[in-house]
């Protein structure tokens, strides 16, 4: 869902890109105070699957493809909505400046949906979905898909007061083509958090009363 | 497992997916995409026929919309390094994967050494 440049007015871009900022400036904040010299190795992995994952698009019904945002994930294993934010920033910006994947001038509208939208949504939706289910899988997969629809219902949203899209053929065709990426969000989201946790179940981050 | 072996089965895991990615990845318009050719007329919502000529007119129409004509020649556009098809493609989200790294782990670095 890289929305390209073409698709937002450039002051409305640019109130994007304030918000993004702010949300950029607490990510170091949080790199600051809460990464420890020793999950920099996970940063540096989840960073580098989240952009690997990101280039393979997988088909859906209706002539349509998708791939994972992987805010969620980030967000899961690190402990914060804010990793989250920190990494899919990276991201977006070698993904847009290299590879004119996503546009620039709005590249903080796409940092608010894939970053933040993602990665709270993810985070809050993991926290609340646990105590549920006792398990950190489940969970994982609906907080996945979860982070995707909503992040893609804003993007709509987005899309309607720019003048690109109407309001309710944008959020039910985003809706739907999202609604089944999700599967493919809360999938991967939920494998690599089991993959990690079989690999070194110490390296994740435990909220307080959340066993990751 | 310890950290570094870790850290280099997880680049190695990315690495390959970075690898693999283009033969495998779908050509279809993301969802994002799909929503505007069904939108613009280019496409059915839920069909899978996309009409080429009417796409472009679409991308026409768009700007006409949002005046933000802004354009950015970005050295790899589309993943593509010239004359080097599905290889250069997996070349270039390989480099992209390994900048990703380094621009992490640095920053990461920096970052997290200042408190």
């Amino acid at each position: 869902m890289h929305i390209p440049d073409a698709f937002i007015p450039l002051p409305q871009a640019a109130l994007y890109w304030v918000i993004a900022l702010i949300f950029i400036a607490l990510s170091l904040r949080w790199a600051r105070k809460d990464l420890t010299e020793d999950r920099i190795p996970l940063v540096a992995v989840l960073a580098a699957g989240i952009f690997a994952l990101q280039a393979i698009n997988i088909p859906i019904p209706w002539g349509t493809s998708g791939h994972m945002m992987g805010a969620a994930l980030a967000a899961i294993v690190l402990g914060s909505p804010f990793a989250a934010v920190f990494i899919l920033t990276l991201v977006l910006i070698v993904q847009g400046v290299l590879f004119g994947d996503g546009g620039l001038t709005v590249m903080g509208a796409n940092i608010i949906n894939m970053g933040v939208i993602g990665g709270f949504v993810g985070y809050y939706g993991y926290r609340a979905l646990y105590p549920v289910f006792k398990s950190p899988y489940p969970p994982a997969f609906i907080a996945g898909w979860l982070s995707l629809f909503i992040a893609a219902l804003a993007t709509a949203l987005e899309m309607a007061v720019a003048g690109t899209f109407p309001l309710e053929l944008g959020l039910l065709s985003m809706g739907l083509y999202h609604a089944v990426i999700g599967i493919i969000e809360g999938g991967i989201t939920a494998a690599a958090i089991y993959l990690i946790h079989t690999a070194r179940p110490d390296i994740m981050v435990e909220p307080a009363g959340v066993p990751a | 497992m310890n950290t570094r072996t870790f850290l280099f089965a997880g680049i190695a895991i990315a690495l390959i997916i970075a690898a693999m990615a283009p033969f495998i990845a779908s050509s279809n318009p993301d969802g994002l995409e799909s929503a505007f050719f069904g939108i613009f007329g280019a496409k059915e919502i839920k069909g899978s026929a996309l009409d080429e000529d009417h796409a472009g007119i679409a991308e026409e129409e768009v700007l006409g919309i949002t005046g933000n004509d802004f354009s950015f020649a970005s050295p790899f556009m589309d993943y593509a390094i010239e004359g080097l098809e599905k290889f250069g493609e997996a070349a270039a989200v390989i480099l992209g994967t390994l900048l990703v790294v380094i621009i992490a782990w640095g920053l990461g670095k920096v970052v997290s050494r200042t408190h």
